[in-house]
This record gives structure tokens, C-alpha cells and sequence, in this order.
């Protein structure tokens, strides 16, 4: 293997694409796309709804003492837990209450879940899951609300890793349609392979000039999206979410992966194709799985965690070797003379 | 030099080349004929080690062609002109060649002056910034003959390389063809072209899957036709035929208006007797010449074409 042929068969093929229009504007136009405009207007519809309420800080870490099932009537209340409690006309502050009945209560600076209020008064606390009658909830904040907003907001970010996959994987159906089947087509392979160079060198060139510039892309529309995301949504969150350890290994390791096995994919399609577009066509068709995975995996099967994701990155790496065999094995010369359709 | 042993290659059972025996010497032309699918294009392929054989060798240069590593010997010694000249179409001329002559390992210093040299040869340096894409039949074929010399191949192999061509550029071609002829390199021709074939091969091999006839172009028509005689008379008599045939070292005669065509064994001892046998008999001798047949008759008459 010399480098220094690799790198003379990669400028060519770089030279070549440079002066391919189709090429240009899918490298430029489809980062541009999923990377900086679909994502603003995706969190627009976030950042416009109205300002999402945060859980109240009540302070009510420091419980001291817990009471369960018991029936409580009467008394002042600070830092305790009310597990499936009946009580009346207590008042409580910094406490928590879980599945309990609270009846002529007042409670301020807690937090109450699953349970109901009669002719009671709420201030400034937290509640989930509450039925009340004749009561009043002042400067409290329903935080199952809250909750699901925000995971939903974080679920959403997720999702648009795919958008960071899809680049890698559908801009070399594009470039590999070009060099391959272009080169297939022009018939420009077979001096190529008269040249003192092996099949390998040819291959790893070629896949190189599509490899280079879609990372490039991929890479560099990740500046610019983790910008716009953390400008637009760390003010909901309260924290700038990128770049997180799963979007590192998704965009540094995992989609490297998927742009050498698109790439490969492709070098096999193109031993079977003799029409550039229908090449891109059958190309693309390598996303779907990736777009089915990425929906189940967010649709709660999976969450996305950092070892998931390695997970991930091993297996598309066990893939990724068993077709940069196939690959090899279709990019030989007397297969390309013979055998290319 | 060129040295293949019994080659044969079959595609899914059908035989494109059949035990073919080929010696090809240092700086020889040597020109291959035959129709369509005679196996011409597969046997240059197989030369160049772009594709195997069934069975049988291929040697150049003392190189083996099965053996991976002597296999890219063998490509840095041969330039290729394939039948479709394959160029890159949306890059200039001179970025095309420039690619090949890096990758033959041309060192970067030379290129310039190798890819000056070739362009100029074939009147094209004038338009090397221009896109290949816009360049007529003709000059992509010069680029791709001055492809296929970048790196100063020891052996040239040809495919076709006038086919398709305008006369204009099939000129160009010839002629450079012979220039190249002149410098002493190894060329491997195939061609359609009778008149290319006679006028720049020193030898000649007729393929119909199977090497049928080889020999320099009038080495193959005595071996068709023995030599015949050719004797233009003021006017001819039943006697001047009768007296000829009679001259031992004469094989047949023929009469063919005023010229009496002779079959010889050795025209330089016996065109004295045939010359004095026909002033006996009161014939006017008004030229003696060779009768000479076409590359084309030997071809036709070879692949059972014509008469
Ligand atoms: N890749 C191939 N697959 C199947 N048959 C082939 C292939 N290449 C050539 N042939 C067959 O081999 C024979 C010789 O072809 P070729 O060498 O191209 O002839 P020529 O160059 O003399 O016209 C033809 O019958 C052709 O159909
Ligand atoms: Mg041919």
C-alpha cells in the first residue's frame, strides 16, 4: 500500500467533484439544510410556546422526620413527609406530601403529589397529580407539566443526531454515484487500472476523496448546529446541552462509521448499476434502516446513553468491516473488466 | 519482449482466445488482425494484466503476469490506448495527463516537460487548459495516446487506435504512429486498418480466436500465393505461354490481357529464363515486375471472406 498513490488517486477524484455541480450543492446545500435551518425552525416552535414554568426551588431537601398512614389533625408542620396520610386543619412548610388527603390545610414552600386538597390553600409549591375541591393554589407550579415539556425538548435534541448520521451516509451515495459509476460509464477504469497501482490503492483513493469532504461537512455543520442549539435552548433548560458525551461519540465515531459503510455499500451498488441516478436511488435506500433505528431507539426502546451508544458504534463497526471485505472483493480489476455489469 | 504460451481465456465457457503462441522481439511493431470478437482487445487486456488468463502464460519483459508483485512491473513498463480513450472529461488536457504521470511515478520535476513534449508532438499544447469534454473525437485520441507514453513505456499496446477517427486525425495518428516506429519502442497493434497494418508492421498476426497466420505482411502473401511474375508484353502468343510454362522453376502461367502473370519458385534465377524464353518466341518485353497482394487479399482470403 503507498500512501503517496492513494493520495494522487483521492486529488483527481477531489479535482473531479470540485467540478461537478450536483456534487457542490449537495455537500454545501444539505448541511446547510439539516444541520443550520431545519433545526432553527424545529426549536423555533420550542422557544415560541409560552415560557415553560420550572419546578419552584421550595427547599425541601433537608426531611426530617416521615409520617405514614396515619391520621394527623391539628398541629404546625416543617421538613416531614406525609406517606398515605388523612389530615386536618394542619399547617405545614417545607414538607412533602405523598398520596395523602389533606382537608382546612394550609401548606406553603412543599411539594404534593397524587393527592387532594379540600378547603385548603397552596402557596408557593410544587404538585403533581393533585385533585382539589374548594381550595387555592397560589404561586405553585404543576411540575408534571414541566417535566414532560422539558423531556420532550431533550428527546427532540436527540433526534436530531439522526440529521448528523443522514449527512455521512447520504451525501457518498451521491459522490460515489460520480466516481464509480461516472468512472464505470466514461470508461475511464480501465486505463486507470493499467496504471502501476493495486486494486487496494485505487479503492482506498477513491473512497477517500468521497470520505474527506463528507466528514469535513458533517464536522464543520456541527459548529454551527451546537451554536444555534445551546443559543436556543439553554435558556429553557437552564443548561447549554451540547456537546454532550452521546453527540460526541454519534457525531466523532458513529458517523465516520456509517460514512465508510455508505461508501462501501455504494462501491458494491455500482457493480450492479449502469445509470448514476439509479445509483443514488438504490444508495439512499441504505438510510431507511438507519432512520427506522434512530425512530424505535427514540420512541423509548432504547434511551441514549453514552454506553448505548458505544454499543452502537461496535456494532457498526463489525458491519463496517464485513463490507469493507465485500467492497474489496468487488473492486478488483479483472472483476471490474469482467464481471461490472 | 513479449512472450505468451499457449493463452487461452474463456468467458462463462465460450473460448475468446485459444492457445495462442506469441513471441514479440524489443522494438518491434507488431499488428493484430481480425474481425470483431476475434479476441484481439482480450488478448491486449490479458497482456497488460488487467485481466488473467484461462490457462497459459504471459511473460514481458521476463516479467510473469500471474505474479501480483511482476504484475505491476509489467504496468509501469506498458502504455495502454484502450479502445474508448476514457478520459476525464470535465478536467483539462493537461490535468489528465499530469494525473497518469504521477501515478506511473513520472517525478514531479519531469511532467512538465514530458507532457510539453507529447503535446507538442501531436499539436495539441495550445489547448492543454482545456476541458477534455470539449475536444473533438480526434484530439481525445491524442490525449490518450500521449496518456499511454506519459511515462516512456518500453511497449505500447494499441487498441483500435484510427477506428472511429476522421481522415484528418487518422493522419495525425499514422504518422506519429510511424515517428514512434522510428524511436525503437515495442508496439502491440490492434486494427481494423489494412493500410495501417502493412505500412507500420514489421509483423503481422491474422486472430480469428486462434492466431491463424503470422509473418511480415509480404511474408504472408508468398506463403498464400508462392511469387508470381508479372511480364507485360507488346502483345502475347499460344507459343510465348507454352515455352514459358516449359522453364523448370515455373509453376503456372497466366495470361490476364497483354501481361502474362508467372508463378515463380525463386524469381532471381529464373525471370532471366523466362525474359530470354520470351525474345526467343518474338515477344517485346516492356516491364518485369513482382506482383504484389494486399495485406487485404491475404486477410480475406484467410478468414475465407473473398475469392
Ligand atoms: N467481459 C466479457 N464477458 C463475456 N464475454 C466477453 C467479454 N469480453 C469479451 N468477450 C467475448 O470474447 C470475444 C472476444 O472479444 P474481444 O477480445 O473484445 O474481441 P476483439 O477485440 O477482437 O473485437 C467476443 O466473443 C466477446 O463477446
Ligand atoms: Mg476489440
Amino acid at each position: 500500500m503507498r500512501l503517496d498513490k492513494l493520495w494522487v488517486v483521492a486529488k483527481k477524484d477531489l479535482a473531479e467533484f470540485r467540478t461537478n455541480k450536483y456534487v457542490m450543492y449537495s455537500i454545501l446545500l444539505m448541511p446547510l439544510m439539516l444541520a443550520t435551518v431545519l433545526p432553527v425552525i424545529y426549536l423555533s416552535a420550542f422557544v415560541m410556546m409560552p415560557p415553560a414554568t420550572q419546578a419552584l426551588d421550595v427547599g425541601n431537601e433537608g426531611i426530617s422526620m416521615e409520617i405514614i398512614d396515619q391520621v394527623v389533625v391539628n398541629g404546625t408542620y416543617e421538613d416531614t413527609s406525609f406517606l398515605r396520610c388523612e389530615l386536618r386543619d394542619v399547617v405545614a412548610s417545607n414538607c412533602r406530601f405523598e398520596a395523602s388527603n389533606l382537608t382546612n390545610c394550609l401548606v406553603r414552600d412543599s411539594y404534593i403529589g397524587n393527592s387532594t386538597l379540600n378547603g385548603s390553600a397552596l402557596f408557593h409549591s410544587n404538585y403533581q397529580g393533585l385533585t382539589t375541591s374548594g381550595s387555592t393554589l397560589s404561586g405553585s407550579v404543576d411540575v408534571s407539566g414541566v417535566n414532560e415539556d422539558i423531556e420532550f425538548l431533550k428527546q427532540f435534541i436527540s433526534f436530531l443526531l439522526i440529521f448528523f448520521i443522514m449527512i455521512p451516509v447520504v451525501l457518498p451515495t451521491v459522490m460515489a454515484s460520480y466516481s464509480f459509476v461516472g468512472e464505470k460509464l466514461n470508461r475511464s477504469l480501465e486505463p486507470l487500472l493499467a496504471t502501476p497501482t493495486t486494486d487496494s490503492e485505487l479503492l482506498l483513493g477513491k473512497a477517500a476523496a468521497i470520505f474527506i469532504p463528507c466528514m469535513l461537512a458533517t464536522w464543520l455543520s456541527f459548529i454551527p448546529f451546537t451554536i444555534i442549539v445551546d443559543f436556543m435552548v439553554s435558556g429553557i433548560l437552564g443548561y447549554a446541552p451540547l456537546p454532550d458525551p452521546v453527540w460526541i461519540i454519534g457525531v466523532f465515531i458513529i458517523a465516520p462509521l456509517f460514512c465508510i459503510m455508505s461508501i462501501c455499500l455504494n462501491v458494491i451498488i455500482s457493480s450492479k448499476v449502469n445509470d448514476v441516478r439509479a445509483s443514488q436511488q438504490l444508495g439512499s435506500l441504505v438510510v431507511l434502516p438507519l432512520v427506522v433505528f434512530f425512530i424505535v431507539a427514540l420512541a423509548g426502546v432504547f434511551t441514549l446513553g453514552p454506553e448505548i451508544m458505544l454499543l452502537l458504534s461496535g456494532a457498526v463497526l463489525l458491519v463496517d468491516l464485513a463490507i469493507i471485505y465485500f467492497s474489496l472483493k468487488t473492486f478488483q480489476r479483472e472483476s471490474i473488466l469482467v464481471r461490472w455489469k | 519482449m513479449i512472450e505468451l504460451r499457449d493463452l487461452t481465456r474463456r468467458f462463462n465457457g465460450n473460448v475468446a482466445v485459444d492457445s495462442l503462441n506469441l513471441t514479440i522481439e524489443d522494438g518491434k511493431v507488431f499488428g493484430f488482425i481480425g474481425p470483431n470478437g476475434a479476441g484481439k482487445t482480450t488478448t491486449i487486456r490479458m497482456i497488460t494484466t488487467l485481466i488473467s488468463p484461462t490457462s497459459g502464460t504471459v511473460h514481458v519483459n521476463g516479467l510473469d503476469a500471474s505474479d501480483p508483485e511482476e504484475a505491476l512491473q509489467i504496468r509501469s513498463h506498458v502504455g495502454l490506448l484502450p479502445e474508448i480513450p476514457g478520459l476525464y472529461e470535465t478536467l483539462s488536457a493537461y490535468r489528465n495527463l499530469d494525473f497518469y504521470a504521477a501515478l506511473y511515478g513520472v517525478p514531479i520535476d519531469r511532467r512538465k516537460d514530458r507532457i510539453k513534449e507529447l503535446l507538442e508532438m501531436l499539436e495539441i499544447w495550445d489547448r492543454r487548459d482545456d476541458i477534455v469534454g470539449k475536444f473533438s473525437k480526434g484530439m481525445k485520441q491524442k490525449i490518450a495516446i500521449a496518456r499511454a507514453l506519459v511515462h516512456e513505456p518500453e511497449l505500447l499496446f494499441l487498441d483500435e487506435p484510427t477506428s472511429g477517427l476522421d481522415p484528418e486525425a487518422a493522419l495525425t495518428v499514422r504518422n506519429f504512429l510511424l515517428e514512434l516506429k522510428k524511436e525503437g519502442r515495442t508496439i502491440f497493434l490492434n486494427t481494423h486498418n489494412l493500410d495501417d497494418a502493412e505500412r507500420l508492421c514489421d509483423t503481422v498476426g491474422v486472430m480469428r480466436t486462434r492466431l491463424l497466420a503470422k509473418g511480415s505482411p509480404s511474408e504472408l502473401s508468398q506463403q498464400f500465393w508462392g511469387r508470381t511474375t508479372v511480364v507485360h508484353l507488346h502483345s502475347i502468343s499460344p507459343a510465348m505461354i507454352s515455352g514459358v510454362r516449359g522453364l523448370s522453376g515455373v509453376t503456372g502461367v497466366q495470361q490476364d490481357g497483354d501481361h502474362l502473370l508467372v508463378d515463380v519458385t525463386d524469381p532471381a534465377s529464373v525471370n532471366p529464363d523466362i525474359v530470354r524464353e520470351l525474345v526467343r518466341q518474338g515477344g517485346q518485353v516492356e516491364s518485369v515486375n513482382e506482383l504484389k497482394r494486399s495485406l487485404e487479399d491475404v486477410y480475406l482470403r484467410l478468414l475465407g471472406g473473398g475469392k
